[in-house]
């Protein structure tokens, strides 16, 4: 199977989204989600396997995430070309602006702006993880997990690392 | 942490190495999230930022797209050394659990339909989207007295969870009338 085509159209896909990934990765998952499961490169179970791997790992786990999907979609080229797409991008960015901070930090318009793509991001998060909710097997038991994720995260002081781990003990004693 | 401070004349170039490593123990104790040890690796430890120029730097990373622990290592490797220094800094952030992860993601992944491992994976993306929606709750939390604020998140919210337009459409389709609205509240205000 010539893949190769599919990783640079992936890689393409992914160096655009992490043009715009204002707010952080999570607000892409969507966006990536249909893409790769329209294409038929992955599966809806696939995607939500990724998610969680990527999730137990330390490190920046977006780029390691689409690096899996790369590395399904062609290989372990796949693999170099999503991560590079992934934080290629957004480094160059960062590298221009940080040039040019000094210029534009006091500028008003800086402050309105921000303001304004804040809620943007933040329905945009929101979304990423209301998406993940409904990727994989979903059913009543799971929807409980992540209610129970989201009522631990905002009422507790527990690490999140906690909360993965009971979300995959209660996933291994067969609750799913 | 702050006993093992390195003296640095003011003009000495940090080596390349030092970098490198530097962020590579931000990667490598940064689990879930590595800011608070970018910040005491980099302010603390080295020095190789004061305070206050780490605040700007990740007011700055935040206002840009992509991972912003990624930013800082490309904005203090720059800072350090160049062009040269940011890829070296984001290198040593990246390499070592990128490939670890990879190997780790793919052995894992190869068994995925085992009952057990299959059990697991699910309960996992579970706990995560449950974490991404909260981490999405708890920033809304201080703009709740906005309404424009809160009706452009759910805006954004919607046009990703129940459509499937690309994201590119819903950002820039919202974006131009979020700055004009926030705009006009912020002239009004004065």
């Amino acid at each position: 199977m010539n893949s190769s085509p599919a990783s640079l159209v992936f890689a393409a896909h992914l160096a655009v989204l992490s043009s715009i990934s204002f707010g952080g990765f999570p607000t892409v998952l969507p966006d990536v989600h249909n893409f790769v499961v329209a294409s038929g490169w992955v599966t809806d179970r696939e995607f939500a396997n990724f998610f969680a791997v990527s999730q137990v790992v330390p490190g920046p786990n977006m780029i390691l995430m689409m690096s899996l999907i790369g590395l399904k979609v062609g290989g372990i080229a796949g693999a170099i070309a999503s991560a590079l797409a992934t934080f290629g991008p957004p480094c160059a960015m960062y590298y221009v602006s940080y040039r040019l901070w000094d210029r534009f930090r006091d500028m008003p318009w800086q402050r309105i702006v921000r303001r304004a793509l804040a809620p943007l991001t933040i329905g945009l998060v929101i979304a990423g993880g209301y998406v993940m909710a409904r990727t994989g097997d979903v059913g009543w038991p799971s929807v409980a997990i992540t209610a129970a994720a989201v009522a631990l995260m905002l009422r507790t002081r527990l690490s999140p690392l906690w909360i993965l781990m009971a979300g995959g003990a209660s996933g291994a004693l067969g609750l799913l | 942490m702050s006993q093992t401070v390195e003296i640095r004349s003011p003009g000495a170039r940090v080596r390349l190495g030092a970098v490198f490593l530097g962020f590579l123990k931000v990667s490598l104790l940064g689990f879930g999230g590595g800011l608070v040890w970018a910040r005491r690796i980099v302010v603390e430890r080295h020095q190789w930022m004061n305070e206050q120029e780490f605040a700007e730097t990740l007011t700055l990373c935040q206002l840009m797209p992509g991972p912003n622990i990624v930013g800082i290592a490309v904005c203090v490797g720059s800072k350090l050394r160049g062009a040269i220094g940011a890829i070296t800094a984001v290198g040593g952030f990246i390499l070592f659990p990128w490939t670890v992860g990879l190997s780790f993601g793919g052995l894992v992944l190869q068994h995925a339909e085992l009952g057990i491992v299959r059990g697991i994976l699910g309960g996992l993306s579970a706990a995560a989207a449950g974490l991404l929606i909260a981490t999405g709750i708890r920033l809304l939390m201080p703009h709740r007295k906005r309404w424009i604020a809160l009706v452009f998140a759910a805006c954004a919210f919607a046009g990703m969870a129940f459509t499937k337009l690309p994201l590119l459409v819903v950002l820039f389709g919202l974006a131009p009338l979020s700055i004009a609205a926030t705009a006009l509240e912020s002239a009004r205000a004065r």
